[in-house]
């Protein structure tokens, strides 16, 4: 009984003084093993795919000033040399403010030139992506209300105000499947009012798909496809209408964001392009367009961290 | 009745005691070091500092080891944060910034003193390794060890493309500083 334990006093020993003489690397590699963040950062650059939000969310107090641009048909009817390839024409056209309370949480304001509508929207960031296998994925919520406020065509529009009004629900499913490949999956669900053919509903279920390919660290290819027809809308409608399909690049540089589009979609905000993009890829009805995004940083740091305070001369 | 197996192990346990107390290989080690960088330039001055990084100093070799995570430097603003690690650090490839060195000058860690060393060895950033002699203080109190530094890295010189669009406002040379205390390493 004595004898062993001093065998395991003498084991004990023997590994006290052959671990100081360790290796420093794989010391400073025990020491640093819970340092790194398990989150995953960055999984798409912008808020915005290309039509589609991404399930990036606004930095606390930051604010994105975003300007974009759908321009007319390339081809077809109205496009070709006399309209420029659609450039002298603007189908919709876009000004919004995305503003971030928290890290998490971003509530925006937009208006469209499109049925003059204002658009009033928040987004929150419910589960992040962990690289240590406890989340797959994040999760984004999204809710936005739309609101038109030009005059009616007709007497029997807007007859009721409410009608003014339409909402739009998604859910933002996205995983960082790599540095450069980003994927995500979007259900959503639009509810309005104002509705032009008669077979249609007034509520639409969409499902979306969006990706980004980063092609070098600050340019991007990027595209979206959202379900619409295939899904709860029905086939004998008067008009006829197409899934928006977007594609472009992006390219970021510091606190801008440029985007530049193709999309057979002629309007900027999920409630108007979901429920009416009438034009398709297949007859020249695709379109350029392009994002402006600007980040301004509102509130000065009260960080008392003298080491971590930037200054802007 | 005492065995010779058991007289052997007596002297054995003496011996590996007063090596140990002998002090011939102390480790002291630390999980948060102070760490922090300053870009400065006549348009902004960026800065970042994390607490994160750990460091090891074996006494018997006069090895010095100092790591840092790249992404626990906290900055002010998080989207600049979020462009350090993503367009510049690359830190889900490169995750640490290393350097690791022998202590040029012969100290002893039995007594009280503080000590200007020169410290070489190679430093390793964005996964690009350097060959460096750099500067730095030791300061021995009480059994703990107190270490700083301070010293420049040329983003170049460890592949750190600085676009033309931000030229104006990234320093070539980032100021870096590392302090901390270490303990000795218990069993």
């Amino acid at each position: 009984m004595i004898y062993m334990k001093t065998r395991l006093l003498f084991l004990f020993l023997l590994l006290t003084v052959t671990a100081s003489a360790q290796e420093a690397d794989s010391l400073l590699k025990s020491l640093s093993a819970d340092s790194l963040p398990p989150t995953v950062d960055a999984v798409f650059k912008s808020t915005r795919v290309v039509l589609s939000h991404s399930s990036e969310t606004q930095k606390k107090h930051d604010l994105d000033m975003r300007i974009r641009h759908h321009f007319g048909d390339i081809g077809g009817r109205f496009g070709s040399a006399h309209t420029f390839y659609g450039l002298d024409l603007a189908s919709d056209l876009f000004i919004g403010f995305d503003y971030g309370i928290s890290d998490d949480l971003t509530v925006a304001i937009g208006r469209s030139k499109t049925d003059e509508l204002f658009n009033f929207s928040g987004k929150y960031k419910l589960l992040k992506q962990k690289n240590n296998g406890a989340m797959p994925a994040n999760l984004t919520l999204f809710a936005q209300m739309g609101w038109i406020a030009r005059e009616p065509f007709n007497a029997s529009e807007f007859v009721d105000y409410t009608d003014r009004f339409s909402y739009f629900l998604q859910a933002i499913i996205s995983r960082k499947f790599s540095q450069r490949l980003s994927l995500e999956v979007m259900p959503g669900f639009l509810l309005r009012k104002n509705v032009s053919d008669a077979n249609e509903p007034e509520n639409l279920f969409t499902l979306g798909f969006a990706g980004r390919m980063k092609l070098t660290k600050r340019l991007s290819f990027v595209a979206d496809y959202t379900l619409v027809n295939g899904l709860s809308r029905p086939k004998d409608l008067a008009t006829t209408y197409y899934n928006p399909l977007g594609v472009g690049l992006e390219i970021e540089t510091g606190g801008h964001i440029f985007s530049l589009n193709f999309m057979n979609a002629e309007y900027i905000i999920e409630n108007n392009f979901i429920p009416n993009t009438r034009k398709s890829w297949n007859d020249g009805g695709v379109r350029f367009g392009f994002t402006i995004s600007r980040n301004f940083t509102l509130f000065k740091s009260k960080n008392k961290d003298s080491d971590k305070q930037s200054k802007i001369y | 009745m005492i065995s010779t197996k058991k007289i052997i192990s007596l002297v054995l346990i003496v011996l590996f005691v007063m090596l140990y107390l002998c002090g011939s290989a102390q480790t002291y080690v630390s999980k948060n070091i102070r760490a922090s960088i300053y870009s400065s330039t006549p348009l902004e001055d960026i800065k970042a500092a994390s607490d994160k990084a750990s460091a090891v100093l074996i006494t018997s070799t006069r090895e010095v080891a100092v790591q840092v995570p790249v992404k626990s430097l906290e900055f002010d603003r998080k989207l600049m944060q979020e462009h350090f690690n993503e367009n510049y650090m690359e830190s889900d490839k490169y995750p640490f910034a290393k350097f690791k060195g022998i202590i040029a000058e012969q100290l002893d860690f039995s007594k009280d003193g503080e000590y200007d060393v020169t410290v070489n060895g190679v430093l390793s950033v964005h996964g690009v390794d350097q060959k460096r002699s750099i500067p730095g203080k030791i300061s021995i109190k009480n059994g703990t060890v107190q270490i700083s530094t301070a010293f420049k890295v040329a983003c170049a010189n460890h592949k750190i493309k600085i676009p033309t669009v931000v030229f104006t406002k990234i320093a070539e040379q980032i100021s870096v500083k590392a302090e901390g205390k270490l303990n000795l390493l218990k069993q």
